[in-house]
């Protein structure tokens, strides 16, 4: 691994003001670095703080301390050389999956022939072959998630960002969609941002899991993943996956269980 | 043999719903029969059938025609150019707070007032004419349409917003390609109740001042105590009501499927 670094998260701190209440800090000074092709998750107890990086770093909102750097240049708003794919149904339901795969590209006043092109490339990728003219409500949840997912590499950004993206689906479609996602990101080379609350998927996929600490989120451990790759489903039951899955489980467990108290 | 008719006029095709509207209005003029062969004063209640000789007979003679012409141009223009302001004012309260905070109240203070009560009022100022009912079928019907634009605009997904403004998009972009359509369907159904409150409007526009217009016939044959030719001219308004709210509902499903399912 001697790829520059196309991610540099530099002591970013944010705090929420709030009215009539006391101000919440959310993050205090997270650093790290992914590199180029990289596949990075970070886990977390709720409240860690984990979705507000996701978001400063996306450029939607500004953080109160430190800078974000994609190559070297400093983010201060969206841009296209970073993508989202976001948890909740964030797909325009009066769009067919065609033009919302395609939604990035015409916002940003790709000719129409060429946004439709590079869509359909994605929408093969993603193994919606067949649906192009289907309508969000038309499609299950894991469908859904696959557009949300092409709509995101469409754009062809640098650095792609996850916010839980098979949070709300089933456990047997997340499998399918976790082996779906290592495919598509072995045959694109992007450099990826994952945040997840399951410790299975974090370490199923990446190359390095971030653990966070709650309130105000820290990064707590930095936890190298060495299994082999390519990956299959097999591997979740190998003994070094599981040992994997149970030192950070036991890193956050305090957190999780002060959490469900306070809920 | 009834359970299979049920579930024929359950379906969502054109079909079923010209059933289903066939089949009220039948029950409509039953009950209508029945009731007038009790009620026997034809002061009161007149029979279908003598309504539908009314009717053919206001046909003929060409009353029907010059009364239609009022009344629907009256009603058409004052009925679209209420759309169109109550879009904007709603636009304007949905964009801006300070607006939406201040001119909200008084917009709900005037929603309360009966506008149609006041209809001598605007005829005094405005005139026997196309004028008074004019701005008359405007007040009543544009407070639906600013209420559900608001509404609408204001009631958008954040996530959908979100992933916009991830792609980089402009706030005229978020506009076009997110607020807007999603609002859409809310509009439509605001312009569906202002379309029924700009029949009552313009029928009591008629009333009070003008010489042509379904108001207007409806007034002057309850004067002579003409109740079929009163009938005749109600159950054609009742007929534009009906046909504008048919075809809002199949428009706003139409621009939000989604929302069926």
């Amino acid at each position: 691994m001697t790829e520059a670094v196309r991610l540099a998260v530099d002591g970013i701190g944010k705090t929420f003001e709030r009215r009539g209440k006391p101000p919440v800090e959310a993050l205090r000074d997270i650093r790290m670095t992914i590199r180029e092709g990289e596949f990075v998750s970070i886990v977390g107890a709720s409240g860690s703080g984990k979705s507000t990086l996701l978001r400063i770093i996306d450029g939607l909102i500004a953080p109160s301390a430190g800078v974000v750097r994609v190559d070297g240049r400093p983010v201060s708003k969206p841009g296209r050389d970073r993508a989202m794919v976001f948890q909740q149904d964030s797909l325009l339901p009066w769009k067919t999956v065609a033009e919302n795969v395609a939604y990035g590209l015409t916002l940003a006043k790709v000719p129409k022939a060429e946004a439709f092109a590079t869509a359909q490339k994605f929408i093969d990728i993603a193994g919606l072959k067949g649906f192009e003219q289907h309508y969000p409500h038309q499609l299950s949840g894991g469908m859904r998630q696959r557009v949300n997912v092409a709509r995101a590499l469409a754009v062809d950004p640098e650095i792609l960002l996850l916010d839980e993206p098979f949070a709300a689906l089933d456990a047997q479609t997340r499998e399918i969609m976790q082996t779906e996602l290592l495919s598509i990101w072995q045959a694109t080379g992007k450099t990826v941002l994952l945040i997840t609350h399951q410790i299975d998927e974090a370490v199923f996929l990446s190359d390095r899991v971030i653990v966070f600490s709650a309130r105000p989120g820290t990064i707590r451990r930095e936890i190298p993943v060495p299994l082999p790759r390519p990956r299959d489903l097999e591997l979740k039951r190998s003994a070094e996956f599981v040992s994997l899955v149970d030192t950070i489980w036991k890193l956050i467990e305090a957190e999780v269980r002060a959490g469900l108290k306070e809920e | 043999m009834a359970r299979r008719l049920f579930e024929f006029l359950e379906q969502d095709t054109r079909t079923a719903a010209a059933a289903r509207v066939l089949i009220s209005t039948g029950a409509v003029l039953v009950v209508w029969q029945i009731v007038s062969m009790i009620v026997t004063n034809r002061l009161l209640l007149v029979p279908p059938a003598e309504v539908a000789v009314a009717l053919a007979h206001e046909v003929a003679d060409g009353a029907m025609w010059t009364n239609a012409s009022a009344t629907v141009t009256a009603v058409v223009t004052s009925f679209v150019v209420s759309v169109v302001i109550g879009v904007a004012i709603g636009l304007a309260l949905a964009s801006s707070r300070i607006l939406s905070l201040t001119g909200g109240p008084v917009l709900s203070a005037l929603n309360s007032v009966p506008i149609i009560a006041l209809a001598p009022l605007f005829i005094a100022w405005l005139g026997l004419g196309f004028a008074s009912k004019f701005v008359l079928v405007i007040l009543v019907a544009v407070f639906p349409v600013v209420v559900t634009t608001e509404a609408g605009l204001r009631a958008t997904d954040k996530p959908l917003i979100e992933a916009a403004r991830s792609f980089n998009a402009t706030p005229w972009q978020i506009f076009t390609t997110v607020t807007f359509p999603y609002a859409l369907p809310f509009i439509v159904s605001g312009v569906r109740v202002a379309w029924a409150r700009a029949l009552v409007g313009i029928v009591v526009a008629e009333f009070f001042g003008s010489f042509a217009g379904f108001g207007y016939a409806i007034l002057s044959a309850s004067q002579t105590f003409d109740t079929a030719r009163v009938l005749g001219y109600v159950i054609m308004l009742g007929a534009m009501g009906l046909l504008g709210s048919v075809l809002f509902a199949a428009l706003e499903q139409r621009l939000a499927p989604w929302r069926q399912e």
